[in-house]
């Protein structure tokens, strides 16, 4: 059964071992997750073998056009890496590879931007759907007021740790959220709290003022 | 992987797989990675049409994972993983690449005929073959059928649990708790393996 808190719904596990999440921010945040939880990916490695299993068993008729022989005519040299752009994020956090090897390949200058009291965010993608990409930073201590979701959240926690309600959220841990979930987050005492979120339209504030405020966030 | 139980014809154990990718891994041996190349390549073909690529662009794509088999064979781990289920995740990644990269440029017809799901063989059929994969085979068969059609939903065609909330018309709730159901049988069944 998912645990609250550490694991995700396996409904995210199977998109992943089937290659069929709808997102590269879902691919991502995912993939992220599962550098960070040891359970977690081995319930994702249990999965990949259904995958496995049902290529073993598809068809091997197929006569192809192209031989072992044209893969050694391929081989090139490989090109070196791409060295990771510096920026101030990858210093503050271990970032885990699947998000380090995504910042690589984004054009987006990524950079902190004020989001609200003790609150700062960092854009990385926008998709269709209105969905996003973005890392939170929080200072310890702050609480995130009161709100719900128009559309569906993960938050995966990068570093430091945070509450929602009695319910504590740690490094690799993934918060799940949908159009029904409201949210009462504190972040704790201690360490400040950096978490990559995927959200799908709008969040929504129940205080007036923070619908306001919304228009500046962007979010 | 203790299974030496060969398949029929050119097919091979999964033991035999895992010496061939380290022949090709630690050697760079071209007749393991030839005898690799004819297992896995139709096979690839196979599911990269399956799931909605056509057939020149399975064709290259196939070309890719096996380019890419033979370059990362050093990095295989028998260990870690069955052969099948490393050049799996190899195959699916690479999916997901050229997907994402021509997803923009062009619109799949969801309706195409050629995109129905075909049958398995049935588990009896596979007793012959890797012991991995006819454990697998048999647990999928012992599924009821809403949940056996989520899990070939998505490992076949490679959709998505809102895709097939949306497809089959049902709450996302309910997809995700067949889903929940399915994995948690899944598990029990294969879970006790390697």
């Amino acid at each position: 059964m998912t645990e609250r808190g550490q694991m995700m719904d396996d409904a995210w596990y199977m998109d992943y071992a089937a290659g069929s999440l709808d997102s590269v921010g879902e691919e991502v945040l995912i993939a992220s997750h599962l550098e960070l939880s040891g359970t977690a990916s081995e319930r994702v490695a249990e999965l990949e073998r259904i995958g496995a299993a049902l290529l073993m068993v598809a068809g091997d008729e197929t006569e192809l056009n192209f031989s072992a022989d044209d893969i050694f005519d391929m081989d090139a040299p490989a090109s070196a890496p791409t060295p990771l752009a510096a920026n101030d994020i990858d210093s503050e956090i271990i970032l885990p590879e699947a998000l380090k090897s995504f910042l690589t390949g984004i054009e987006r200058d990524v950079k902190w931007e004020f989001l609200g009291p003790g609150l700062q965010k960092a854009m990385l993608w926008d998709g269709p759907e209105q969905e996003k990409l973005w890392l939170l930073k929080a200072k310890p201590g702050v609480a995130i007021p009161h709100h719900g979701h128009n559309g569906s959240e993960l938050t995966l926690v990068l570093k430091g740790s945070f509450h929602d309600g009695e319910q504590q959220y740690c490094r690799g841990d993934v918060e799940e959220a949908g159009p029904d979930t409201e949210h009462d987050i504190r972040i704790d005492d201690g360490e400040e709290c950096i978490c990559l979120a995927l959200t799908r339209g709008k969040l929504r504030y129940d205080s007036p003022l923070l619908k306001l405020f919304q228009v500046f966030t962007g979010l | 992987m203790a299974s030496t139980v060969n398949f029929p014809g050119t097919a091979l154990s999964a033991a035999v797989l895992s010496d061939l990718l380290e022949q090709v891994g630690q050697e760079r041996d071209r007749d393991a990675f030839r005898q690799i190349f004819q297992h896995f390549a139709p096979r690839i073909r196979t599911f990269l049409v399956q799931r909605r690529l056509s057939g020149a662009q399975a064709d290259d794509l196939t070309q890719d994972v096996m380019l890419t088999i033979w370059r990362r064979a050093e990095s295989y781990d028998r260990s870690k993983a069955s052969p099948s289920t490393w050049i799996y995740t190899i195959a699916r990644n690479q999916h997901i690449d050229y997907f994402r990269k021509t997803a923009r440029a062009q619109q799949l017809d969801e309706n195409d005929p050629h995109f129905h799901l075909n049958d398995d063989p049935a588990p009896d059929a596979l007793v012959s073959r890797a012991e991995d994969v006819s454990t697998v085979i048999e647990a999928l068969s012992t599924l009821p059928d809403d949940q056996r059609l989520v899990v070939d939903l998505a490992f076949k065609e490679g959709r998505s649990h809102r895709d097939i909330a949306d497809q089959l018309d049902l709450p996302l709730g309910t997809v995700k708790s067949r889903i929940r159901l399915a994995m948690d049988k899944l598990r029990v069944c294969i879970g006790e393996q390697e």
